[in-house]
């Protein structure tokens, strides 16, 4: 998945109801140019793909395992879509970010470093080699 | 795709305890990517950034991965129907540890060109390239 000198990074795009309120001539315009954003950073070889996700979705929770209607639609923190980006490291992932053309319209872009290792098996080794060396002392 | 929330919901665990929950979480991946279910799946690291504001002029440190909201990681999952994500997502083994799967459909094309049906698909620039942009984001 990653080389020594590349990282691979998530954008995740919240707010989904940024269209709200924008003119005809606005949304075209925007979504105008995220496509061509899309195609120029596929194109560099930086991203590796996108989606975006439908709206209505299921949350599934708790012991009783529930099942539930959500997100709800119009969130700021709804997640609208996600870039896999493969890039030489955070700065420019967050450079990348900052190009996003929703976000003068209200859309925020997290941007996560996807991991080798799952955090809690990272916690459960560093959590087994603490109580191994407690043990030898 | 399966959007995992509330990463650390190993706190509190034992080191047996929590052996067993990945023993159980590592054979449902297993499971599942037999049955050639998972077209992809990451964890996410702690240490991301958040950016908003025109020009993307706010960067602020986030999310905190203590909350319940963050996502820990994703698996874009292979279903014939939602209600067959929704059952992989309740045979997720964590979910009795505290964690939430949010379950979307992944789509072929961005819902603002079914909220707003005059849009023309096309990019800003390159013109010569006829309307794939957003249908190959499926691809």
């Amino acid at each position: 998945m990653s080389t020594t000198t590349k990282s691979d990074y998530l954008l995740l795009f919240r707010g989904n109801a940024w269209d709200r309120g924008l003119s005809p001539a606005q949304l075209q315009k925007v979504v105008s140019d995220w496509m061509a954003w899309f195609e120029r950073l596929k194109a560099e070889g930086k991203c590796a793909g996108g989606h975006p996700l439908e709206e209505q979705g299921k949350v599934v929770s708790g012991k009783r395992r529930t099942v539930a209607d959500g997100p709800f639609a119009e969130s700021k923190e709804a997640i609208g879509g996600y870039f896999y980006l493969t890039v030489a490291d955070e700065n420019e992932a967050i450079e990348i970010a900052k190009q996003c053309p929703g976000l003068e319209y209200g859309s925020v872009v997290e941007v996560r470093p996807v991991a080798e290792i799952c955090s809690v098996k990272q916690r459960a080794e560093e959590y087994s080699k603490r109580e191994l060396a407690a043990a030898r002392a | 795709m399966l959007l995992f929330r509330g990463p650390q919901w190993d706190r509190g665990l034992s080191t047996d305890e929590l052996q067993q929950v990945m023993d159980k979480v590592i054979t449902w991946f297993e499971g599942l990517n037999e049955r050639g279910k998972i077209k992809g799946a990451q964890p996410l690291g702690g240490h991301g950034r958040m950016i908003s504001g025109t020009d993307g002029r706010l960067v602020v440190d986030g999310p905190f991965t203590e909350t319940k909201e963050a996502v820990g990681g994703y698996l874009v999952l292979q279903a014939d129907s939602l209600n067959e994500a929704v059952e992989v997502a309740r045979s997720m083994p964590t979910l009795r540890h505290g964690i939430s799967v949010e379950v979307r459909p992944i789509l072929a094309e961005c819902p603002i060109f079914q909220r707003h049906p005059e849009l023309v698909r096309r990019p800003t620039k390159d013109a010569t390239r006829a309307e794939p942009a957003l249908t190959e984001m499926a691809a």
